[in-house]
């Protein structure tokens, strides 16, 4: 699920690292604060390292013959509390990004916001905390992280899914993406939520105090929302208003004919309008998000400059001059 | 199960890769971060049918790669985990856009292929650049560099830990991996039934070793708030480097 810089446009992808990083300085600052800091960083080094490990474990299901990963933000948050799995989430997710070119540079905090910010800091405490809030028990560890699991992947999957359409790299209309996104991550989800349940059952298990003690210090835990969120929405406010001081005065068809075909194609309305103001808040940031003027579209062939056989032998030619140059420096080097 | 030796051996070959003494090499980090981070977000900038703009953008991969004496292969496997998704969007894209850009010859070519192929150029030259910054850049002088940033510093160091943790909790899972396997017969992967314990497992065994290595570093002196780094000379090549790339990075995109 990690996105690409390919499918992102700068200034979606520029949003989202200020938003990611400013969640990840507010986090520091939280847990700079509090005495457990110095005795919890190496068991975050730890737990972030085994998520990283377990996501390469293939898991079968029996009977199917099908095989999954693990994403990890619950677990994570399960066993650490939500600030520190959030930071430990965004350390993997750069790790990620860095060795093994999962998740561009640029895509970098889009990845940090769906699958740390969205898991960790918003439901784990949402949803995960108060369905454990009467007491652990098998059970309950069980229910609550099948459905945060699955909540968080359904929640991840959609801002996805926004994220590349307010970037305008797929041509694919809201409702089809939508479609195609949601019902496969609604089986990752419950799938991830099963394998997070099992490993926090059995480190209940062997070890309750881990999970317990670090319940208990509710100092690290119980980080204010309405904080969190008042940051977010005036980030959202600063950013939108910087970017709309760059945007084209005339914003494309493409916001009205995504509306278009969603409503009418995939008879999904109850569905977006349920979203409607996130979605019309998303709708007017995609208007002001074209702030490179010379956008070519599809609509607008005039536009498409360049793009003609002669366009595309000088391509050829440059990269064969490119290939050239690299060739030539490689044998002067060894000479 | 996935080569988790394989895996082990690829963090690695980065890790030695890294250690080369090339002019690539020996670049402030700084210079290199944003560099990088520059010539990634010029690309990104580029419209969804802009395939043949690109073109001029292909000498930066293939310049450093030369500069820094890095293996095209390993690099290109690296390129193949992003490769599904962008795939994905690019072939939608072929289906929802049908229109014909232009014709080559007898051939009409859609404003859907053009956007696939574009999507594939982007994602191909913005997956170098960050591997460049890593394979020429030890972790080490990376987390140095990001201190200076002001990235605080405990997030660096969450940083530092996980990954130095990866290496060791890569062995442990690669033994333990073996063991599973020996017992399973010929099944392949691990059971869901037994994931718990088994990643429950490693968590634990990860838990008492760190918590052992702490109190060992902290009897040594060790505190989390550590001096810090000295600062790295930014040399003439440093400062014509990132003044270069940035230039001719925007003087192909606005011409």
């Amino acid at each position: 699920m990690h996105m690409a810089d390919a499918l992102l446009s700068p200034a979606v992808a520029m949003t989202m690292n200020v938003v990611s990083a400013a969640a990840i300085g507010i986090s520091v600052k939280k847990i700079k604060k509090n005495e457990l800091g110095e005795k919890i960083i190496p068991l975050m080094g730890v737990a972030g390292a085994m998520v990283f490990a377990a996501q390469m474990v293939d898991i079968t299901i029996p009977l199917t013959g099908s095989s999954g990963h693990l994403g990890g933000g619950i677990l994570l948050a399960g066993l650490l509390g939500s600030i520190p799995a959030f930071l430990s989430m965004a350390a993997i997710l750069i790790i990620q990004c860095l060795f093994f070119a999962d998740g561009g540079l640029l895509a970098l905090g889009s990845n940090i916001f769906v699958l740390g910010v969205v898991p960790c800091l918003l439901i784990y405490p949402l949803i995960f905390k108060p369905l454990i809030k009467a007491g652990l028990s098998y059970k309950r560890i069980s229910v609550a992280s099948i459905i945060s699991a699955a909540a968080g992947l359904q929640l991840g999957a959609f801002i996805v899914v926004l994220l590349t359409l307010l970037s305008r790299i797929t041509a694919l209309p809201f409702g089809t993406f939508l479609v195609l996104m949601q019902p496969i991550h609604l089986v990752i989800g419950i799938f991830e939520g099963i394998i997070t349940a099992a490993v926090l059952c059995f480190v209940y298990n062997m070890r309750p105090e881990i999970i317990t003690s670090l319940r208990s210090d509710e100092g690290l835990d119980n980080i204010s929302m309405k904080k969190i969120l008042a940051a977010f929405a005036v980030l959202a406010v600063v950013i939108g208003g910087a970017l709309s001081l760059l945007a084209s005065e005339h914003p494309d068809g493409l916001e009205w004919s995504v509306e278009k075909t969603t409503a009418r194609v995939f008879g999904i309305e109850t569905e977006l309008e349920a979203e409607g103001s996130i979605y019309e808040n998303a709708e007017s940031i995609q208007g002001q998000t074209a702030f490179l003027p010379d956008y070519a579209f599809a609509s607008d062939p005039d536009n498409a400059f360049g793009t003609s056989l002669s366009g595309l032998i000088g391509a050829f030619i440059t990269f064969l001059a490119a290939g050239l140059c690299g060739f030539v420096i490689t044998k002067a080097k060894k000479s | 199960m996935p080569d988790l030796s394989t895996r082990v051996r690829e963090i690695r070959a980065f890790d030695s890769l890294a250690a080369g003494k090339t002019v690539i090499h020996n670049l402030n980090p700084l210079t290199k971060i944003l560099s990088t981070f520059v010539f990634i977000i010029i690309i990104a900038s580029f419209g969804r049918y802009d395939f043949i703009r690109l073109a001029p953008y292909l000498f930066y991969p293939f310049v450093v790669m030369a500069l820094a004496e890095l293996p095209y292969k390993l690099l290109l496997s690296r390129i193949l985990i992003v490769l599904p998704f962008c795939l994905l969007a690019g072939i939608t894209n072929v289906i929802f856009e049908r229109t014909t850009a232009f014709t080559v010859g007898s051939i009409a070519i859609s404003f859907g292929v053009l956007s696939l192929a574009t999507i594939m150029l982007k994602m191909y030259l913005c997956v170098m650049a960050a591997l460049f910054l890593i394979a020429t850049t030890k972790i080490t002088d990376l987390t140095k560099e990001l201190r200076r940033l002001h990235i605080p510093m405990i997030f660096v160091i969450i940083l530092e830990m996980t990954f130095r943790y990866i290496g060791v909790l890569f062995e442990e899972l690669y033994s333990m991996a073996t063991a599973y396997k020996l017992r399973s017969g010929s099944k392949k992967g691990v059971n869901i039934k037994h994931i718990g314990s088994f990643l429950g497992q490693l968590l634990l065994r990860g838990f008492d070793r760190a918590e052992r290595i702490h109190t060992a570093m902290r009897c040594r002196g060790y505190t989390l708030y550590q001096v810090a780094p000295r600062r790295r000379k930014i040399s003439g090549l440093d400062i014509f480097t990132l003044v270069f790339v940035c230039f001719m990075s925007i003087l192909f995109r606005v011409m």
